[in-house]
């Protein structure tokens, strides 16, 4: 003989997944905002540890950077991309790609794009001894911008489901 | 320093890629190579002992030839397996105009235990 199960409230249920099924893709943004601003701000704080010696035209050895490099480096704005979004999917990325130019504190410098100045002393150049500022900024801002992220889509689900 | 990471420099310094360890003081002419220790990684986590712990290193290699490039990749990367394991990967592919180089960038995890 089959047993017969019922439930009661799977309607309420149904249009409480149903909602949050489209409300999940702003709830993943602003939870990602909260870690990106985590991550940008580590990277800010990261290019002032950026070592430096005065400028000697670097032949045949690799040199630090300037401290008028670094001052490029830092004229600069670290931004978060605009989000791209597909689907439940969300994602950015931080760093200098718009930070613009800056121009070179030396005599008759020039305007020099800052993502390039900040490219070469992050991953070095044959002229220029690498200092991997970027990667150092994401190790030790990763775990605090993933608990923020998640702390900050839980507090949004919990506000859902309360509604 | 990390036993891996000792291992790994002195494995590159046995290939045909003249390596020095954060930068040349006299570049050679072709081909040739820098490894760093960069940072402590987290990737494992450290007990209070401070055990376990694991740090990112980076190897650089400048070229001036494309056609050398397939080589390069091959010698980097059997070193990078033999001492990493798993635990690397290519970070960047770069080119410098002046002078003409080409600039490849592998980061590695590296540990401190014995190495056989």
């Amino acid at each position: 003989m089959p047993a017969e199960m019922s439930f009661e409230g799977m309607d309420e249920i149904s249009e409480m997944l149903t909602e949050l099924a489209e409300k999940a893709q702003g709830v993943a943004a602003r939870g990602l905002y909260e870690g990106a601003g985590i991550m940008r701000d580590s990277l800010a704080a990261e290019v002032k540890t950026i070592q430096t010696a005065p400028f000697r035209r670097a032949v045949g050895y690799q040199r630090l950077p300037s401290p008028e490099e670094k001052a490029i480096v830092e004229a600069g704005t670290v931004g978060i991309a605009k989000f791209d979004k597909n689907g439940s999917e969300v994602g950015t990325s931080v760093g200098f790609s718009d930070a613009g130019y800056a121009r070179a504190g030396w005599k008759n410098g020039a305007m020099k794009p800052i993502a390039q100045v900040a490219n070469a002393i992050n991953s070095g150049t044959s002229f220029m001894k690498k200092q991997p500022f970027v990667r150092r900024a994401a190790n030790s801002a990763k775990a605090r911008a993933e608990s923020a992220i998640r702390q900050r889509i839980e507090s949004d689900l919990e506000e859902l489901i309360k509604d | 320093m990390p036993s891996e990471y000792e291992a790994l420099v002195a494995a590159l310094k046995l290939t045909d890629i003249p390596f020095a360890e954060y930068g040349w003081n006299r570049k050679p002419e072709g081909a040739y190579g820098v490894v760093t220790l960069d940072m402590e990684s987290g990737g494992l986590d450290g007990d209070e002992l401070k055990q376990d712990r694991s740090w990112e290193a980076s190897v650089d290699v400048f070229f001036p030839l494309i056609s050398d490039r397939a080589d390069i990749v091959a010698t980097v990367e059997e070193v990078l397996t033999e001492i990493c394991g798993s635990a690397w990967y290519l970070n960047s592919n770069q080119h410098e105009t002046n002078p003409s180089l080409f600039h490849m960038e592998w980061v590695c995890e590296v540990q401190d235990k014995a190495v056989s």
